[in-house]
């Protein structure tokens, strides 16, 4: 697997320092995640909130200081890197956020907002070279080109996320860190961009972590997923045989609880899964225990390391599967 | 119990109305969950909040139509006229519990406050109520849960408290607009577990707004449709999965990611909803529709039953196979 990945991260350790009532508390957002994305693969990282898999996709382009662990791109040092080193890095590693209200400045047209990044890193020879770079931009995400000298304000949800995409796209990345990019979009929207991000994976041949609670849209983009809880990893694998056959308890509860489009397969009080940990106070052990059908004694005291299950690279950390 | 007939919301002048809510009519039974569902701005909450009562002012009214809760009007009232006049009770729950709650009162305070005002009760026989409704709701430790804040709790235990203080009422009508949204999957289908349960035992109407059509699978016993301020389909909710009839609620089921594992690619619904009072003559969803014909431009449709409790606004209806 690590012969041709294009990006590493090796034992990822990310800590947030937070005062809550006057005290001071440190949380393990992301708590020694190891993972590897593959040149041209869509890889999916699923979980619920706070379960570390938006610091994760910040750490990677930066957006956070880990504390620990390594990400290397083409096998260079991301952490810690400056100067051309960085630069490089940034233009060929690009985010996609999920809220496309917050993430554009009000105050720019769609044209700036989409060339910033050339702009910054000198990539136009003259004005002319500029705007046909804008337009090609857009027309790529199925924007009209018109749409430069508009503002934010006159752009629908999609639209907006569009945009987003558009400025990831700009300095023709390797790799696409997607944060929930459709999240905040209508399910006829929401199929419309996730098109579109299928697209530009081909045309482009990006390469892609994405990022997504929901199982349902990463089983539509990603061939293979990661699944975390609590900042860790418990299950990874190709994505068919996570949505088919769940191995880890919590997998198999997430699954479980999508809620299926289909009145005849109801599961309502099927699935009492109880709520998870606080991050404040992480339990010793598995942080799924508390939750989990399967737990036993050792589950208590002794954290499971993921370890590899069954073909695929499949890999799982439980004790009691 | 609730009968909501031809209800019109507009905004704008008098002489100008925008209807953004146009004609919606329906009905929900006792102990029955009544699934609304359509995208953003397609009016589903605002045919809410004026059913409720609780539209905001100044800004949108009731132009025309009716609320009669068991019978009684109550389409211009406010919700403490309703409480004054002895009509039936209603109460609601929104999508995010912490913007509902107060962040400085201890939680089994603001369900007593509830439960004061409904009951005419006071201090200790409040808090005990209080608990038991924190019971009703499967609160974990309901005892301790009463001296907590809201920031100590989880989004899923807030939503409990919530549901605990609408149920201060004792309701009939329970309205919950998007109330699992801002959950996670795991903690969502415990709350409309709860949701379903509470309906049984308590025999309540529940108005379930949403945009998720899994959702509206598992709990819903009807569903309602609507786009761009009508119902444009109403159907038991088996009928509305196995065979839609409206072109919308067929394109809305085929492009959720759930229904296509593996498809290369999602189908979509083109283009976007209408803003309100850009719509024209003719059919709302033309513009985006895969089976419009000619006098769908011109002339709105009709309102057809296709089957026993099954109406759609279309009038060329898909003659339903199954959705792929």
């Amino acid at each position: 697997m690590s012969g041709d990945a294009i990006l590493e991260i090796r034992d990822l350790k990310v800590s947030f320092r937070v005062r809550r009532a006057g005290r001071k508390y440190q949380v393990q957002a992301v708590d020694g995640a190891s993972l590897s994305l593959a040149e041209g693969e869509v890889l999916g990282i699923v979980g619920e909130s706070g379960c570390g898999k938006t610091t994760v996709g910040r750490s990677i382009v930066g957006l956070v200081q880990p504390d620990s662990g390594a990400i290397s791109f083409r096998g260079g040092e991301m952490i810690g890197a400056g100067g051309t080193k960085l630069r490089e890095m940034r233009l060929n590693v690009r985010m996609v956020f999920q809220d496309p209200y917050a993430s554009l400045n009000p105050r720019r047209t769609i044209g700036d907002a989409v060339a910033e990044a050339g702009d910054i890193n000198g990539f136009f020879k003259s004005r002319a070279e500029r705007s046909a770079a804008i337009s090609a931009t857009l027309t790529a995400v199925g924007l009209d080109p018109s749409f430069a000298a508009r503002y934010p304000y006159e752009l629908s949800g999609g639209q907006r996320q569009r945009v987003g995409i558009a400025r990831a796209i700009l300095p023709t990345p390797s790799i696409v860190i997607a944060d929930e990019p459709v999240s905040a979009l209508d399910v006829s929207v929401q199929a419309q961009v996730l098109n579109l991000m299928m697209d530009l994976r081909e045309e482009l041949r990006l390469s892609m972590l994405f990022i997504s609670h929901d199982l349902g849209v990463i089983g539509q983009i990603s061939s293979r997923v990661a699944v975390m809880y609590m900042g860790r990893i418990v299950e990874q694998a190709a994505t068919r045989a996570v949505l088919d056959q769940p191995l880890h308890p919590y997998t198999r509860a997430l699954v479980a609880a999508i809620p299926k489009p289909d009145p005849t397969k109801r599961i309502l009080g099927a699935i009492e899964t109880g709520e998870p940990p606080s991050l404040f106070k992480r339990p010793p052990g598995c942080a799924y225990a508390a939750r989990c059908p399967l737990a036993s004694d050792r589950c208590l005291v002794d954290v499971p390391q993921l370890r590899p299950a069954g073909t695929d690279g499949r890999a799982v950390a439980c004790h009691n599967v | 119990m609730l009968s909501v007939h031809d209800l019109t919301v507009s905004i704008g002048p008098e002489t100008a109305p925008l209807d953004i809510v146009a004609g919606v009519s329906f009905d929900i039974a006792k102990g029955e969950i009544l699934g609304l569902v359509g995208e953003s701005g397609c009016g589903k909450s605002m045919t809410s909040l004026a059913v409720m009562g609780l539209l905001p002012q100044p800004g949108p009214r009731v132009r025309a139509g009716r609320v009669l809760l068991e019978g009684s009007d109550v389409t211009q009232l406010q919700p403490w006229q309703r409480v004054e006049a002895g009509h039936g009770r209603m109460a609601m729950i929104f999508q995010e519990p912490m913007t509902s709650l107060n962040p400085v009162r201890r939680i089994g305070d603001q369900i007593a406050e509830a439960v004061k005002v409904h009951d005419g009760t006071s201090g200790a026989a409040a808090l005990l109520r209080a608990r038991e409704l924190l019971e009703l709701v499967r609160m974990p430790d309901p005892a301790m849960q009463l001296s907590a804040y809201p920031h100590q709790l989880s989004g899923g235990q807030r939503q409990r408290v919530m549901i605990a203080i609408a149920l201060a009422c004792r309701p009939q009508v329970l309205i919950a607009d998007e109330p699992t949204t801002a959950l996670d999957v795991t903690i969502q289908v415990q709350i409309l577990g709860l949701l379903r349960e509470l309906c049984n035992r308590l025999d309540m109407a529940i108005l379930f707004i949403t945009h998720d059509m899994g959702v509206i699978a598992q709990l819903a016993d009807r569903v309602a449709v609507m786009y761009a301020g009508r119902i444009v389909e109403t159907a038991p909710v088996e009928a509305l999965f196995d065979r839609p009839r409206h072109h919308y609620t067929r394109g809305l089921m085929d492009c959720m990611p759930s229904r296509n594992s593996g498809a290369r690619r999602l189908p979509t619904i083109s283009g976007q909803p209408p803003a309100p009072g850009t719509v024209g003559a003719g059919c709302v969803f033309a513009s985006r529709c895969a089976g419009v014909r000619e006098p769908c431009r011109v002339a709105s449709p009709p309102r057809t039953g296709v089957a026993n409790g099954h109406e759609v606004l279309c009038a060329f209806p898909l003659n339903g196979g199954v959705a792929s």
